[in-house]
Order: structure tokens, then sequence, then C-alpha cells
């Protein structure tokens, strides 16, 4: 998974600075979404993982599992908290990345290269990727969402 | 949850170079200037309290990362050491602060590698989110000694 820093958005917040890769689209719940021919890989998106934490565990949901939309396909646990991410589409899981089992901090370290959590065989393709945001659209919410915490 | 809280002491003064200190969270002492700086022996002095607040903060926060890591936790002792340098124009600083843990843990795990592992990553995390080890501007240097030991052998029957 190669990139161009140059393709990436860059939102800087206080003191952090977060990046979204712009080839890739994402879920409310901090998920990216990279297609691959029918497939979709997942994982954390820089400012999901950032925001929750040094991840001292991440349980995939198996391959072969069928979700919907909503269901668990991750937990992760945190130096701070707990927290489950839901599948932003319905399909079948069929590749975990089982690096993770040993390094969970790669999710920290490259959350969009060697972090990479899922593979789904989505059902229907062309809708589950209209329902996903743009790098620009999740970089909006991320500030939205920042801004609201760092409220006084 | 509040982004932000508030901590206090009160001092007064109780003659000579010796202070009385109220803390917040409930403990009351005397303290003074190390013995070297005017001060009297026996007594708390900011040099070790400062050092102790970085040793403390830390330990507690490893506590806390160990269970989030899943660290079966046996024993954990840390001697710390503030280095204190005294500038051209007499001002003083800690420059850095060693922290030398000596941490015991149990696994019955293949290897141990992945429990040291951990071992390592809680502690790193610890500093990380001390908030005192956060908030002061000396180098931080960490220089652990990690023992794993297997589990204790079931006695009973």
């Amino acid at each position: 998974m190669t990139r161009d820093p140059n393709d990436d958005l860059e939102l800087t917040i206080d003191k952090f600075m977060f990046r979204f890769p712009k080839r890739l689209r994402y879920s409310e719940a901090g998920l990216w979404i990279q297609q691959e021919d029918s497939l979709l890989r997942m994982g954390m998106s820089d400012f999901a993982q950032q925001r929750n934490g040094d991840i001292a565990f991440a349980t995939l949901t198996p391959a072969g599992t069928p979700v919907d939309v909503d269901d668990e396909i991750a937990s992760i646990e945190t130096v701070k908290v707990n927290m489950s991410l839901p599948s932003p589409v319905k399909g079948k899981i069929v590749e975990v990345n089982l690096l993770l089992q040993e390094s969970p901090e790669l999710i920290n370290q490259e959350p969009y290269g060697r972090g990479w959590m899922v593979i789904m065989q989505p059902e229907d393709l062309t809708q589950d990727l209209g329902r996903l945001m743009t790098a620009e659209a999740y970089s909006r919410l991320a500030r939205q969402q920042a801004e609201a915490e760092l409220k006084p | 949850m509040p982004r932000t809280a508030i901590y206090h002491t009160t001092v007064h003064w109780k003659g000579e170079h010796r202070g009385y200190v109220r803390m917040g969270n409930g403990p009351e002492m005397d303290f003074s200037a190390p013995p070297d700086a005017h001060g009297h022996a026996g007594v708390l002095t900011p040099e070790d309290a400062f050092v102790a607040a970085v040793n403390t903060c830390v330990m507690m926060m490893f506590l806390w990362s160990a269970e989030r890591f899943k660290v079966d936790l046996v024993s954990y002792e840390c001697r710390a050491e503030g280095m204190k340098l005294i500038e051209l124009d007499r001002t003083e600083l800690f420059t850095q602060v060693v922290l030398r843990p000596r941490i015991v843990a149990r696994s019955d795990a293949p290897g141990q590698e992945g429990t040291l592992k951990r071992l390592r990553r809680a502690l790193e995390s610890a500093v990380k989110y001390s908030l005192v080890a956060n908030s002061i501007k000396s180098r931080l240097v960490l220089e652990p000694e990690i023992e794993i030991v297997p589990q204790a052998m079931n006695t009973t029957g």
C-alpha cells in the first residue's frame, strides 16, 4: 500500500495533526475503506487512532463471518478506552490482519498501512461506496468532533 | 468528562528555613530545603517532592496501563534520580529525571517475548500518559530491569 503524501488531506487541531488519504472512503465511526477490485480493505483512521490512544489489544471478527451494517468487525482496547468498531457495509469478512494479534501497535504506527484490520466482500459494492464519506467530508466531521470535545 | 481539573497545596512558614505543607489529598508535613541549601535533614524538600512526583505518577500510570495490557504484575520498585544543573546565572533546573523501575511479572507463555513486549509497551504508555511526566521540561530517561517468572505451581491436592 504505497502512498503519495501529496494525496493526503491534513487537518491540524490544537497541537495535533491528522492525515486523511484522499483515495480512501471513511465511515462515521472512524474506519477508512479502500476498494480493491470487488473487495473492501478497512482500518482505523488516523483521527480515530490518535483520539483513542495507545492500542493494547485488537480483536478482529474472524474471516468467514457474515456481517450486517453496524455489526462489530473489531473490538479495540487502548490504554484509555474500550471500543467496538461497527461495519459500514453488509457482507462477509474474507481476511483479517493476523499481524495485529502480536503487534496491535501497528494501528497507531501505520494506520493506513500495516495497521489495516479486515478485508470484506460487500454484498452491494456500489451502494456501499455511495454511503461512505470522502476524505474532505470525513475531515469536516473530524474537525466538528474535535472542536466539540475541546469546548470549555 | 471535564477536560480540566485543579489540584492544590497550601504552605506556611514556621520560622527559620522551615515550612509546613497541607496537601489537597489530605497529608500534612514539615518541609525544608536540603541541608546543602541551608535547609534541614529529615523532612520533605521541594527537590525530593519533584522527583517523587514524577516517580509516583509514572508508577500509578504503570499500574493502570499494566492492567490494560493484561500484565500479571508481581512487583514494581523504582528508584528515580533527578539531576540538578546550576546555570551560569545561578538559576537551577532539573535537566533530567532517570527512572530505574525493577519490574517482575508472571507468565507461562512460551518464549515470554509477548509478555515482555506488552510490559515494555505498558511502561512506555505509563510515561506517555503520566500527567506529571508529561508536564515537566526535564528529559525523562527510562532504564527498566524486567524479569518474567513462571506462574506459581498449584500446591493443592
